[in-house]
């Protein structure tokens, strides 16, 4: 079950102010970074909703972020729509995407899950890579951003993009935290902990989890606009499933089921990769004993490591006291 | 209000179940007799829709719930609790029974609200945790707690969804007479108007809260009867006759 601890707000509002002076004082790189950072977060936190909680390990969730960011390029550079309708119809599409793979996965379970996300991925991965007119493997340009002139932000220059990926990260990390914490997660929970108790009590399963997934793939679904503007380019590298794997490892590393894990995952990811970057081109293999590091003290991850301290610090100060 | 009309299920060339009919009037208290491997656990999860049957069909209130899901039956009024405990393992006592009784309340896909602060589950699960004497023990990790308290937990998550029809398979299996004691008081403390099916195997509490005796062997009803009627039957005095002896 889901709790939002001051600690976890603490640590969200920290790093996000964190990161957010960082792109303030740090120049064009930074800002970079952050925006980066800022997406794999978002998507680390969607896979964290239907993983943490719902148990279900999902391999498409890079396809559904592509989804997005094709739907909002297609909306706007191929149709000529405006952009903030098209970005909400683009989430829009990635929900539906969502539900309709959860509901037809539902029935699976664990790595029969996995691979039937990984298949439904790979087609979508597929159709459009295979699509001309969506540009084949070439990709597709020209994707707008917001234009916010009107008040006064000029969404085209690195800072208040990287401010705007920010506060989408906080938006997305309150709405999963809500839901989790609601009817919604409290029954996702359920079904992670006993499926078939939770189907005997009156909960029809299937249609539950293709709602989660439907969740989880609007949050994908923002990821994928904030890819999509970024560099206003997209690619269906976007789709491919090593995107979908390597969120994956940004969850585990940061803490399953924490929701503010995988917030830190994506920190801790981004910056390892950049700063081990410069040195050797195997930054792979050092972000690799980090995990199994953390997977081998527990499995709990960098912040639920954390935590675990914490609590256990304090059962200790309890006993003493006592 | 349940109709049980010639139901028989097989695996595979095992007859588990033969032409089981029955019916059970509303209020009626049932228990259902039988030795291990009678097919009692199969005819419960015929029931409740966790199997399907080879043949038959089952009513309530008049209408065929054999079409429906697990799910569904459930949400209808049927509950039932395990032989074998099914837990929310990783869950307090607490979150088990909330879980139950947000299910049955259709309280399970709000966005905002919190299902574990609502006033009207609160009070089913504080209902159910009083049924099954775990007041004390809300806020225990199940692993934490002893085998006796997760066998009044198994059926406090069926009571925390306000069934219409109870099943209890073998709720007093494995725990010691005290507690058996007290399974005894919380069937006489249901609410009148509840429909039970118990499968029990001890002979005091079954003889004191049945109203009528199904007895199954080799899957088949072999005998119905009131429990004066199943003390003096010969067929029964048969299958039984070990434990018939010592309750003689
Ligand atoms: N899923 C199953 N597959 C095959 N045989 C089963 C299955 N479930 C139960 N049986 C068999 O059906 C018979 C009746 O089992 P059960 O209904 O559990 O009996 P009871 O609850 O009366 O002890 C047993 O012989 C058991 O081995
Ligand atoms: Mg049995």
């Amino acid at each position: 079950m889901f709790h939002q601890t001051p600690t976890r707000s603490i640590v969200l509002v920290f790093a996000l102010v964190a990161l957010a002076l960082y792109a303030i004082y740090g120049g064009y790189f930074a800002r970079e970074i952050v925006v980066e950072i800022a997406i794999l977060a978002i998507l680390a936190i969607s896979i964290d909703v239907v993983a943490g909680f719902g148990g279900m390990v999902s391999l498409c969730h890079g396809a559904i972020m592509g989804v997005s960011a094709y739907t909002y390029g297609i909306l706007t550079a191929k149709l000529g729509y405006p952009a903030l309708p098209s970005a909400v119809a683009a989430i829009g599409a990635a929900a539906v995407f969502g539900t309709v793979v959860g509901w037809i996965t539902a029935r699976t379970t664990g790595i029969y899950f996995i691979m039937a996300t990984l298949a439904f991925g790979q087609m979508a991965y597929t159709v459009i890579f295979k699509s001309r007119w969506l540009g084949g493997d070439d990709g597709m340009g020209g994707l707008p951003r917001f234009d916010f002139d009107w008040a006064g932000i000029a969404m085209n220059k690195s800072l208040p993009f990287a401010l705007y990926a920010l506060l989408l990260v906080l938006l997305c990390y309150v709405a999963a935290a809500w839901v989790m914490r609601s009817a919604f997660g409290r029954t996702l929970c359920g079904i992670h902990s006993n499926e078939p108790r939770m189907r005997a009590i009156g909960v029809s399963t299937i249609i539950h989890r293709a709602r989660a997934m439907g969740f989880s793939g609007l949050l994908a679904g923002v990821a994928g606009i904030i890819a999509g503007q970024h560099i206003q380019y997209i690619s269906p590298e976007l789709l491919f499933w090593t995107v979908s794997g390597e969120a994956l490892i940004v969850v585990i590393l940061g803490g399953l089921g924490t929701l503010i894990g995988p917030m830190i995952g994506a920190i801790a990811f981004v910056l390892l990769k950049h700063e081990l970057s410069g040195y050797t081109d195997h930054w792979h293999i050092v972000v690799g004993l980090v995990l199994i590091a953390t997977v081998l003290a527990g499995g709990r991850g960098l912040y639920g490591q954390i935590e675990h301290w914490m609590t256990r610090r304090k059962a200790r100060g309890a006993a003493q006291n006592a | 209000m349940l109709d049980v009309h010639n139901l028989s299920k097989a695996f595979g060339g095992l007859q588990v179940t033969r032409n089981v009919s029955f019916k059970l009037e509303q209020g009626e208290r049932r228990v259902i007799l039988g030795p291990n491997g009678a097919g009692k656990t199969t005819l419960f999860n015929l029931l409740v829709g966790e199997l399907k049957p080879t043949a038959g069909d089952i009513l309530v209130g008049g209408t065929s719930i054999s079409g429906m899901s697990v799910s569904q039956r459930s949400r209808m009024g049927l509950s039932r609790s395990y032989q074998k405990n099914n837990l929310f393992e990783d869950l307090t006592v607490r979150e088990n029974l909330t879980l139950a009784a947000a299910a049955a309340q259709g309280k399970i896909a709000w966005l905002v609200k919190d299902s574990f602060r609502d006033r009207g589950v609160k009070e089913a699960v504080e209902e159910a945790a009083e049924l099954v004497s775990l007041t004390d023990l809300l806020d225990t990790p199940v692993k934490a707690a002893s085998y006796g308290n997760r066998r009044q937990l198994e059926v406090g998550i069926a009571l925390a969804t306000r069934p219409k029809l109870l099943l209890m398979d073998e709720p007093t299996s494995g725990v010691g007479p005290s507690m058996i004691e007290g399974f005894h008081r919380l069937l006489k403390s249901l609410p009148e108007e509840l429909t039970v099916l118990i499968i029990e195997h001890d002979m005091d509490l079954a003889f004191d809260v049945a109203d009528r005796i199904t007895v199954l062997n080799f899957g088949e009803v072999v005998f119905e009867g009131t429990p004066d009627e199943t003390r003096g039957n010969p067929v029964v005095r048969d299958i039984y006759l070990g434990d018939w002896q010592q309750d003689a």
